[in-house]
């Protein structure tokens, strides 16, 4: 895995932030991982981007934090954060991916109704983050299948954001555009 | 004479959220315009989707279309789809190495972008002529038309040097495109779309801006001037 330190920074500063339950850092914290996502398309260095994410949004709402089970989840969810750090820490980059993998596993042994709300939470972040990989530069098909979500999610999400408004984006006059269109329906 | 287009995933997915995929039929039978997807597209706007609750209907409508034969796998025969295959791959290679960080090719295309830019090829080598491709995401469009924007995006949003195979960017400069709002446009100006309200064509431009076509709120102001 490139870039080791950049992660273990990310990640420290999500535990500080957590402590003073600053959201909106987490979430521009998980942004940051999203150039080292794009580049790598490692998918344990997405689904890192997509874990810290959804931890912003996790503190942010209240709904949840009244069903059951929701103490020990968000407990646990914390150490795994705590148990990525250490492991970064000591260089081990398999117990670091092994973590990865049971912040997946914590949110599969949950049931009811949490379940189905941690669940939102995560798909709903991997849009969010699909939507900045393909504002990175990444064509959308490719974008969709590292997230793991269909073409028309990322497609509609990305219509709000200004990926068609940059300069550089406007490849051709459109008058050009418009007059290539003509020649081909006349 | 039939004129062929071949047509990505995005423009047919946001054509279904506009509710705007009664144009084709229109077109095809009064224009002799013959729609083409690859397998890989179906795949993105049939068959997959078909399993989402969230997008059955959508794709439903577009399964219908295909059903009748309004949009079409092209016909190929057993070599030319071998040619497809190798062609899409060589492309998505190509593609993929074509901009560099320090020390990573940035894989930009996927199979499904790179199939309809092989198709288009394909064809070309068969009818002789430059068969068109609507596409509306940034990528793909900004490689075939303009490399060297996409190379300065790139830079710009990992905020680093990105070096690029400029060699690689003939394989991809003849390719010709237009986006579902060009489509939208001729199908508004040819009489297709069921609507007399004076903002309507403002409305669909913008409608398909939503959902995913690549295009500026300056070009969507002077296509409404033309």
């Amino acid at each position: 895995m490139q870039e080791k330190n950049h992660i273990l920074k990310i990640l420290k500063k999500t535990q500080e932030s957590l402590q003073k339950k600053d959201y909106i850092r987490i979430k521009s914290l998980s942004d940051k991982i999203i150039h080292q996502a794009s580049t790598e398309q490692d998918p344990d260095i997405i689904s890192l981007a997509i874990i810290i994410y959804s931890l912003s949004k996790l503190i942010e709402r209240e709904s949840y934090k009244t069903e059951k089970n929701w103490n020990k989840f968000y407990s646990d969810y914390i150490k795994n954060i705590k148990d990525m750090i250490q492991a970064l820490e000591k260089n081990n980059l398999e117990k670091f991916r092994y973590e990865i993998e049971s912040n997946r596993i914590l949110i599969e042994k949950l049931s009811g109704k949490l379940k189905q709300f941690i669940e939102d939470v995560f798909r709903k972040a991997r849009v969010n983050k699909a939507s900045k990989i393909y504002e990175h530069g990444i064509s959308m098909e490719k974008t969709a299948k590292i997230l793991g979500i269909t073409i028309w999610e990322l497609t509609e999400y990305a219509g709000q954001t200004k990926t068609g408004d940059i300069n550089l984006a406007v490849t051709i006059p459109i008058e050009k555009r418009i007059k290539i269109a003509e020649e081909i329906f006349k | 004479m039939t004129n062929q287009i071949i047509l990505d995933s995005g423009p047919l997915i946001n054509l279904s959220m506009n509710c705007l995929l009664n144009i084709l039929p229109k077109m095809k039978q009064k224009l002799n315009i013959e729609f083409l997807i690859t397998k890989e597209v179906k795949y993105e706007i049939i068959d997959h989707p078909s399993k989402i609750n969230r997008f059955k209907l959508g794709a439903l409508r577009l399964k219908y279309l295909f059903d009748k034969k309004i949009i079409n796998h092209a016909k190929l025969n057993n070599q030319e789809i071998n040619q497809l295959r190798e062609t899409r791959n060589r492309i998505t290679q190509i593609a993929n190495t074509t901009f560099k960080t320090r020390n990573k090719h940035l894989h930009i295309l996927d199979k499904g972008e790179s199939a309809a830019l092989a198709l288009s090829i394909i064809l070309k080598e068969k009818t002789k002529k430059n068969i068109p491709i609507i596409i509306d995401e940034r990528t793909t469009r900004m490689l075939c038309e303009n490399p060297e924007n996409l190379r300065e995006l790139l830079s710009k949003k990992f905020h680093t040097t990105i070096k690029a195979n400029t060699s690689n960017y003939n394989e991809f400069k003849d390719f010709k495109i237009i986006r579902s709002t060009e489509l939208a446009y001729i199908a508004y100006k040819k009489g297709f779309i069921n609507s007399k309200d004076p903002e309507i064509l403002e409305a669909i431009l913008y409608g398909l801006k939503f959902k995913g076509c690549s295009i500026s709120e300056e070009e969507i102001k002077e296509i409404i001037k033309l």
